[in-house]
């Protein structure tokens, strides 16, 4: 849940034409370009590592992924450049919000624009689009799946985009995914099967079980799972982009890593089409990210964070390593799992659950609340907010490597 | 355009505890069922006839539209439900009008909940999306371009409800469904080719011309040009979605009629995928008709108009019958040739073009904009703007008359 005390109450005056000139919007802060930067440069070290040295990636599938990074750089620009034009009209239609964690210092009074997904989520589309029209290994069973994916992440950016306006009620935000989720479960016909654990078998009694519309309802529930898991585990300025920056780059490490090293061309399809659609997350997000950053000059809204969840798990389904999937998502898990008390109702669940803001000292002091960041404040004390999000940026990422190793000391004998 | 005072500029004043009992907005009027009512009995006949008496159809392409007809029916109670809900989180957000057309009378006065195309939109997709699961003859084929149409309409809608929320500015909007045609462009795998009529034969010196790139530039235009022309054909209570009904119902027929007619079984199942879009086209948008018929208890937005101008390019793109579908568009195409003078500039162009309303007769009188509505009302003179709606209504339909008698006498001869 987005922790921005919705304005809409309390809509703004109408400019008289004697005031307009004092009363327009100042624009948004420029962008954190040099974050991005660095980011960019420590990223790219194991990812042109794995593309060129590592492992020996065929010619064709090699400049695909390059051509869809290339166009991704382009996304990442166009984003840059459509954050500050689109806040200025979101903001006259009164879709801003005020930053609890400032009340009390003047930045607390600023009106932020939300809900800049929809520039995120529009730009991922135009690119996951036009990207098609790049692709030399494309056959008819990819082009199904990928439009049907396309389907799916834009009729989440729609629902997500219609909750940032209309406030839907809460009950109705849950089943919205699964709606989205429908075109890829339809298109989906791929196994419904999965490799029992070798450990397991004995238990079982087959090596591999055909779980049928139960995979499908499995598919449904992941969808649902990743895109409310990010849209909780928020509050903080840069946290929701952050952790899909996290992710998505993880992602496109293991993409990485299992085309490199698997022999089965299916298999290596199959990661490519994540890849081809984990690329232009990562650009879009980091371009938002460039914004969203503390302090934030615009906030992500529902859009961002439904659109980012959706696009995860249809990449993860699609992909077929949606367990791994769910190990990079262990924080959201936690967090979740935390949550559980709270939103079923058994312990009261006020509006935010937001950490307390001190004002005079800046700092962040945890509550009672059932949340990751909570938890996490109470465990290594009062944090300014900045920090803070660092620090589980940082958990995130901790928590990917954790998965990486598992992977590693796990294969052969796992599978 | 939409022809509605954006009422946004003046927002309503803050609700206090006190006075909100007072303050809430009364509910939507019942929807006008016996008109809908009348139209489905009337539509009915011809439906049935094609489809059991007159043509020789098979029984599983008889079933697939017929459970595709069922869903329809159930889509249509459904968004007839859901448009009140909708209507009160429109106005709580802003998105309302007032109707230019009633100024000066009572009626004038009452907050018009806008932009309820995204409920219809919705509904839609959810149909269109699960109509796949009862498809008895789907092949991979038809699956790509049946999801590439979802994500193209899909799309549109997205950026037709971003477009109501923000007002994004007006050559945006003509670039808007060149964007979302994009998934249908990149997908299409047809014919680039048209077939010459046979009396240019000669001038051309070829029977069939392939068109290449410039065929897909084409389809492109279509797109701009179904859901503009729709939106600039607008301004009175009823006409956007009952023009697309008519259109609608005539596509249906045309669809039947082929079906029956043809021998080809690849023609049939292109206009099979038409029938299974325009089906839920047809009952979505007579739901909002029941609503936004005279007097209009809610306006349609932006988003219906692109909506519904999106579906149908798209199915007469992928049907291969575009030209017939220009035909049936005869009222929108004469429309923007009056339009041209003041939409490129040359002559001075007001912010609403819509005829003059006297309160006191309650009728409305032809100005010298460059509309179909004004150059019809200084032929027939002033009309009240509940017939002047029905007059336009049946001039559609004539119009799609007129095309089946000019494909009826110009078979053989002409193709």
């Amino acid at each position: 849940m987005a922790a921005r005390k919705r304005a809409s109450a309390k809509p703004i005056p109408p400019p008289t034409p004697e005031t307009t000139t004092t009363q327009i919007d100042p624009p948004i802060a420029p962008p954190k370009k040099a974050l991005i930067f660095i980011f960019c440069l420590l990223f790219s070290i194991p990812y042109f590592y794995l593309l060129y040295l590592h492992y020996k990636i065929e010619q064709d599938l090699r400049r695909s992924i390059l051509i869809n990074a290339a166009l991704c750089v382009a996304g990442f620009f166009l984003t840059q450049r459509m954050i500050p034009v689109a806040s200025r009209y979101v903001s006259k239609r009164g879709l801003f919000g005020f930053d609890i964690n400032k009340k009390g210092t003047p930045q607390g009074d600023v009106k932020v624009p939300e809900s800049l997904g929809i520039v995120v989520g529009i730009v991922f589309l135009v690119l996951a689009i036009l990207f098609q029209y790049f692709n030399f290994t494309s056959d008819s069973n990819w082009l199904v799946e990928y439009n049907a994916a396309l389907a799916s992440i834009c009729f989440m950016i729609l629902l997500g985009f219609v909750d940032d306006v209309l406030d839907v009620p809460w009950r109705v935000k849950l089943v919205l995914p699964s709606i989205a989720a429908l075109p890829l479960l339809m298109a989906y016909a791929g196994h419904t099967t999965i490799i029992i654990p070798k450990p397991l078998v004995s238990y079982v009694g087959q090596e591999v079980l055909d779980l049928g519309w139960m995979y499908k309802l499995y598919m449904g529930l992941l969808a649902v799972f990743c895109t409310n898991s990010i849209n909780i585990h928020a509050g903080l300025n840069g946290l929701e982009v952050g952790q899909t920056v996290v992710i998505a780059s993880a992602i496109v490490i293991h993409n990485l890593m299992q085309i490199g090293a698997s022999s089965d061309p299916e298999y290596k399809q199959a990661h490519a089409f994540s890849i081809y659609l984990v690329q232009p997350l990562l650009a879009t997000s980091l371009a938002l990210l460039s914004y969203n950053w503390y302090p934030s000059s615009v906030f992500v809204g529902d859009t961002y964070t439904y659109f980012a969840g959706m696009t995860m798990a249809v990449v993860g389904i699609l992909g077929h390593y949606s367990e791994t999937l769910l190990i990079f998502f262990l924080p959201q898990v936690l967090n979740f799992l935390l949550s559980l008390p709270q939103l079923s109702g058994y312990v009261k669940c006020p509006r935010h659950r937001l950490p307390r803001f001190n004002p005079e000292t800046g700092l962040l002091t945890g509550t009672r609340d059932g949340t990751l960041i909570n938890f996490y404040l109470r465990i290594v004390g009062p944090k300014s907010e900045k920090a803070l999000c660092i620090h589980l940026l940082f958990v995130q990422a901790l928590g990917c490597c954790f998965c990486f190793m598992l992977r590693y000391f796990l294969a052969g004998w796992y599978k």
